[in-house]
């Protein structure tokens, strides 16, 4: 690598860290697969590498790199309806498990908790994937609706409405379970 | 304030959007309705469980990985940058030499046993409920552009391919094992036979699987 090289690779780590962990946890969220999401970033990576500049003489890089991501996701699914393979190892095949929850657990609570958070994943995979995505990047990764309209292009008005539909198709199907609605806080 | 406008208000509150004095207005509602408080009540409680989710679900990997990530974009960036220039200057490709995919096999369920009968490997779905197998294939080598045809029985259908009988994707490989997890639903109870082929280049590999129905 020659030092002009060098120099580049220095400059786009001082530009991408502070962005790397949230630009991850949206390739899984759109991918919902790890193989797929490393393959996914890691694509993204290499492709903005080449418009440094551009990255360079941005005020927020966020949202753009958010977008570009979001794109080749699009482009990976819709234009080549392409199912990538991905490498694993076979322990790993089975589906997806929750394995681990934030917080200090008590064991009364740790199994109420992963069956609700189980019954949530549940209810996720029941919706379109347009639905889901907005519900889960809005409630679940923060992101405003103003840079869920950034990252998709999709109008304001229609991820508002998206986010409406994938809640109470959420609500309506988790109170069908009884621990859910049993539990549910009166105020 | 009527139980419509809470309705329609939702949103805004669970995001903290409402001004103060509608927010009075609602919360006034919310005292002397018990259904719109048990709305509210069990929106809140699903939007505090998808940020618990949000925080327990990603496996975000560590630091090595993001170290890696960027290097290995800044070395394929820069060739790619250096093979642009090179192309434009030539205006010539290079093909690169490929290995040959070495041998493939099918992963299924512990409960599900190769075929004794005719040493085809099978698996057991009930009708109509989603059944994932994962084909595996194991390559030699990272290949680019392979193709994967998929042809099912009648009677059998891919989830998000309903009503298709042969599905083709193009793929990469990447050296070593690789997992293509294919959803699987029963709409008949004939069962048969589903096949599988991976092509490279001049080199291919087929891999059948008997599926029963019951």
């Amino acid at each position: 690598m020659s030092t002009f090289e060098s120099n580049q690779a220095t400059l786009f780590e001082r530009l991408l860290k502070p962005h790397m962990q949230r630009l991850y946890r949206l390739a899984y969220r759109l991918t919902h697969s790890k193989p797929e999401a490393e393959d996914l970033f890691q694509d993204v990576l290499t492709k903005v590498f080449t418009r440094l500049d551009e990255i360079a003489e941005l005020k927020d890089p966020g949202p753009w790199l958010s977008r570009v991501l979001y794109n080749q996701f699009v482009d990976n699914h819709r234009r080549y309806a392409r199912q990538r393979l991905f490498k694993v190892d076979e322990a790993q095949l089975p589906g997806r498990s929750v394995e681990t929850l934030p917080g200090n657990l008590d064991s009364s609570s740790d199994s109420e908790r992963l069956h609700d958070i189980r019954s949530l994943e549940a209810a996720l995979d029941r919706l379109s994937d347009e639905h889901r995505t907005v519900v889960l990047l809005h409630d679940a990764e923060g992101y405003k609706l103003e840079e869920i309209h950034q990252i998709t292009g999709d109008p304001l008005g229609t991820i508002k409405s998206r986010l409406h539909r994938a809640r109470a198709r959420l609500r309506e199907l988790l109170e069908s379970e009884e621990p859910f609605a049993g539990r549910q806080r009166v105020s | 304030m009527t139980c419509k406008t809470i309705n329609e208000k939702l949103d805004d509150l669970l995001d903290g959007e409402v001004e103060h004095a509608q927010r009075e207005l609602l919360e006034e509602h919310l005292l002397s309705c018990a259904n719109c408080r048990s709305i509210v009540a069990n929106a809140r409680r699903l939007q505090s469980l998808l940020q618990e989710y949000g925080e327990s679900d990603v496996p975000v990997p560590d630091a090595a990985f993001f170290d890696q990530a960027l290097a290995k974009a800044a070395h394929r960036g820069s060739r790619d940058e250096r093979q642009r220039y090179w192309l434009k200057g030539f205006g010539t490709a290079v093909a690169a030499g490929l290995a040959l995919i070495a041998v493939g096999i099918v992963f299924f369920g512990a409960e599900d046993l190769p075929d004794t009968d005719t040493g085809m490997p099978s698996v057991t779905m009930a009708l109509e409920e989603p059944r994932t197998v994962n084909l595996v294939f194991a390559s030699a080598s990272d290949l680019m552009d392979a193709t994967l045809t998929v042809i099912l029985p009648d009677g059998i259908d891919m989830a998000g391919f309903e009503g298709q009988r042969e599905i083709t994707w193009i793929t990469s490989l990447k050296q070593g094992k690789n997992v293509l997890p294919l959803k699987l639903i029963a709409s008949s109870p004939r069962g048969g036979e589903l096949m599988a082929t991976l092509r490279h280049e001049d080199d291919d590999r087929t891999f059948r699987l008997h599926v029963t129905v019951i």
